[in-house]
């Protein structure tokens, strides 16, 4: 036993030793590698910068010719360069990229085996804007590990080409799909062309599906697509989507979303329904909701008569009339404590002097 | 033949002891190995991570930060300040103070110029103190409330602060608290990556004693000058940086510490918010969150993140470290005993049959047992049942291999996130890894014990008093405020 515990306490002492001195080793390793990086990354930061400063226009070639040890070091920061540059000076560094074989080498890595490859691949194409590049990240979207179809989807956002809407939306049918708020993103970087299709999904069998593209139509301004966002407010099976079209009718903001809202808070709608859609009559901006709303005040489900308060407040000076005026009528009575409509009322009311003030002092300054 | 036994018993607790060592130990290397897994796994990741796009996404879920405040006093503007000025697309800060006799809210309201608004308070999850008034700063009512309320303890006023969250996201911060820029950002990220299953999301701890806090940031990170304190930092990387994340990656993490956690607004109402009835209130809530996950037969996730990091006072005089350890031991005994059903059971997956058994075995029981072996070893000695080469041997390899169990930690943090850029910091941390285990250990057991039979005899926690400094100095001596079982 004694002989056991003092090989074991040799092999422990070796261990810790050892231990200690890789704590060494790497410590010393990684400075001098990021020293040696931060030399090789100087003169391209030097050359990235005086050619981001000249809009582009001069020292494309500079750029090119730097050696290939110092590039990769300066890579990162070209690549986040990048994300900051707009119009000519954009186009002329990711030409750089271009000629420097950079799109060649990231469109090869997204068949390689590794997925952090892929991945990687393709983020550098979606940093790079790259549309001939969207088939191949399409084709990424049913990659089987979910970290590269994540990266792929962020990519064609960024890319912005409309003809990836329907693979992007195929990509949220499936067993784990895309999470749905980077597809929604994603959707609206694609821009106002995708609006056929984000509407003509609304028909999919997926609610998933459905929620997204509602979402997406509700930040694209889809104006055109009220009448069958309405449709579906009226008629989907599922509570989510439901809500999900209430709260993108108020964001859209026409006239023709008053009735199908108003008739979203019958009583007998679920409260969470009723909630968004009270919500949504606020940002529609429209005084008739006002009456229906004022109707909400006293709902038995917090959040219900929460949203009514705070809908009337967006509404403006008549939605504050109502306000005061729930207010005054519980003075009358002889409550002892403000009933429910009251103190909803109050909070909104208070709220909105806060509002007001804010935009007085900012009016002042101005 | 009586002395013999008594020899032989003694002989046999002595081995048993020493195999308990070797396990513990050996449990804690796997955890870290599981850390440095996920380590390299997150730091390949993070040039595609797209944390940049998360925070420039209109549809980023907006988040509720809770700020539970009792006599802050001294740094709660600077800390309202900076957790106002976080990098994230849209969030509140709730501030509730919870009945201070000090200047909290007068500092408050003068810095913000907070208005009172008439707010209704959604009984969502209960709560048993008064609300006495709710306030918004003028120019920012949208971005920052702070609720007065009468004394009611630190979980009932984080339930005041989830009653009044308007975010589908809450995070729950303590008031002493230092956040990196990112921090939210980066315990965000999980929700938005994995929205269907991700429950829960803990952020990283460390300690900011003897860093340099410039306006609510650290902008140096230091170790501190106090032995006792240096110990805690390496205790900190080696039990809640490396044992969390390891604990995450094995699907079983089951404390996300109240100073800083992500959780979903929606399943927290709907477990009724935080126990009151418990001092670990932060680790009660996520064992309670599996509990009803499981039971719901749901697919979820609770998970930590390493990086950025959330920056807390640890207590630098061994009266106010005793107070806080043996709160955070009482918490586990509370938990364990309040959870016992889901100890060993199948029904409850990986928390049931992995992290709560270990919990019992290597945490509950870990002091019980070194105050054993400080114990029967000297008497196994006196007795003749051990000799002194055995004793030293035994005492060596036990402690030796939790020595090297700190420095593998110091190892991955060097290889992973090497906060510490300073060489005198670096050979410091190895020496303090080595004077843990020269009294620090066997104190901190006795402690532990004091909590865990506390819980036994359900005597009233103890607090104790608090000393702030403040933020903007380089904090050397103060007990964070209401940590739960662990920081």
């Amino acid at each position: 036993m004694l002989g056991l515990f003092t090989v074991v306490l040799e092999i422990l002492a070796v261990v810790v030793a050892a231990t200690v001195a890789a704590i060494v080793v790497v410590r010393v390793s990684r400075r001098r590698r990021q020293r040696r990086r931060a030399e090789l990354a100087a003169g391209p930061r030097r050359a990235l910068l005086a050619f981001a400063a000249d809009n582009g226009e001069h020292g494309a070639q500079e750029l090119v010719a730097i050696p290939e040890d110092a590039w990769r070091a300066a890579e990162p920061g070209a690549l986040a360069l990048l994300g900051k540059l707009r119009g000519e000076a954009h186009l002329a560094l990711v030409s750089v990229f271009l000629q420097r074989g950079t799109a060649r080498t990231a469109l090869r890595d997204l068949r390689s085996r590794g997925r952090v490859r892929r991945a990687r691949a393709a983020q550098v194409l979606g940093d790079l804007e790259l549309r001939q590049a969207v088939p191949e990240l399409c084709r990424l979207l049913t990659d089987r590990h979910d970290e590269v179809r994540v990266v792929a989807v962020r990519a064609l956002g960024r890319i912005g080409d409309p003809a990836a809407a329907w693979r992007i939306i195929a990509s949220l049918d499936r067993a784990d799909p895309v999470p749905s708020l980077l597809a929604t993103h994603t959707l609206v970087q694609l821009g106002a062309e995708a609006e056929v299709t984000l509407s003509a999904a609304l028909d999919h069998p997926q609610a998933r599906v459905r929620a997204v593209c509602l979402d997406a139509l509700g930040l694209l301004g889809a104006t055109g697509s009220v009448r069958r966002i309405a449709r579906v407010l009226r008629e989907d099976s599922y509570l989510d989507v439901r809500v999900a079209a209430a709260t993108n009718l108020g964001k859209l903001g026409t006239r023709t979303a008053l009735e199908p809202l108003t008739l979203a808070l019958h009583p007998a709608r679920p409260a969470a329904l009723r909630a968004a859609a009270a919500r949504a009559l606020g940002e529609l901006g429209a005084p008739g909701a006002v009456p229906v709303l004022v109707e909400l005040l006293d709902d038995g489900a917090f959040q219900v008569a929460h949203e009514a308060a705070h809908a009337l407040r967006r509404l403006g000076r008549p939605g504050e009339q109502a306000l005061v005026a729930a207010v005054e009528a519980e003075r009358g009575g002889a409550h002892a404590r403000p009933s429910s409509s009251a103190s909803h009322a109050q909070e909104a009311l208070a709220l909105s002097r806060v509002g007001a003030e804010r935009g007085e002092r900012v009016g002042a300054g101005a | 033949m009586t002395h013999e036994l008594v020899r032989e018993i003694l002989r046999g607790a002595d081995v048993l002891i020493f195999a308990y060592f070797v396990a513990l130990n050996s449990s804690y290397l796997v955890l870290i190995a599981m850390a440095g897994l996920e380590f390299g796994r997150h730091l390949r990741r993070a040039p595609f991570a797209g944390a940049d796009d998360m925070f420039r996404s209109p549809l980023t879920l907006p988040v509720s930060v809770i700020v539970p405040a009792y006599n802050e006093g001294p740094g709660i503007v600077a800390a309202v300040t900076a957790m106002t000025a976080l990098r994230y697309p849209r969030y509140e800060v709730v501030v509730v103070d919870d009945g201070s006799s000090d200047e909290t809210f007068a500092l408050l309201r003068a810095e913000f110029d907070l208005v009172e608004v008439p707010r209704v308070v959604p009984g969502e999850v209960p709560y048993h103190s008064e609300v006495l008034s709710v306030h918004v700063a003028r120019a920012h009512p949208e971005t920052l409330t702070v609720v007065r309320k009468t004394n009611g303890g630190k979980a009932d006023a984080l339930n005041v602060g989830i009653n009044l969250a308007r975010h589908p996201l809450i995070c729950m911060v303590d008031a002493d608290s230092v956040l990196d820029p990112d921090a939210l950002l980066s315990v965000a990220k999980p929700f938005g990556d994995d929205p269907l299953r991700v429950a829960a999301c803990g952020g990283v701890v460390r300690i900011a004693n003897g860093c340099k806090v410039i306006g609510g940031r650290v902008v140096d990170v230091r170790m501190p000058r106090q032995w006792l304190l240096r110990i805690q930092v390496v205790e900190y990387l080696r039990a809640f940086l490396m044992g969390r994340t390891g604990w995450s990656r094995l699907g079983g993490l089951v404390v996300i510490s109240g100073a800083f956690g992500l959780f979903r607004r929606d399943l927290v109402v709907e477990i009724g918010g935080m126990a009151t009835d418990t001092i670990g209130e932060d680790a009660e809530l996520v064992v309670r969150l599996h509990h009803h996950l499981r039971r719901r037969r749901q697919d979820y996730r609770v998970i930590f993140v390493a990086e950025p990091v959330s920056w807390s006072e640890a207590p630098s005089s061994l009266a106010v470290l005793g107070r806080q350890r043996r709160r955070w031991h009482r918490g586990i005994a509370e938990i364990l005993r309040k959870h016992r059903g889901m100890i060993g059971n199948p029904r409850y997956g990986r928390i049931g049959l992995l992290a709560l058994p270990y919990y019992v075995v290597f945490e509950l029981l870990a002091p019980f047992i070194e105050l054993a072996a400080l114990v029967l070893l000297p008497l196994g000695l006196w007795a003749g049942a051990v000799d002194v080469g055995f004793m030293w041997r035994f005492v060596l390899v036990a402690y030796g291999y939790g020595l090297l169990v700190s420095l593998v930690s110091l190892f991955i943090e060097e290889v992973s996130f090497h906060r510490y850029p300073r060489w005198s910091d670096l050979l410091r941390g190895v020496v303090a890894a080595i004077l843990e285990n020269f009294g620090y250990r066997q104190i901190l057991a006795v402690w532990q014990v004091r909590g865990a039979l506390g819980a036994l005899h359900g005597r009233r926690a103890e607090w104790g008093t608090m000393h702030r400094e403040g933020f903007d100095t380089v904090r050397e001596s103060a007990e964070p405020v209401g940590v739960g079982v662990d920081p």
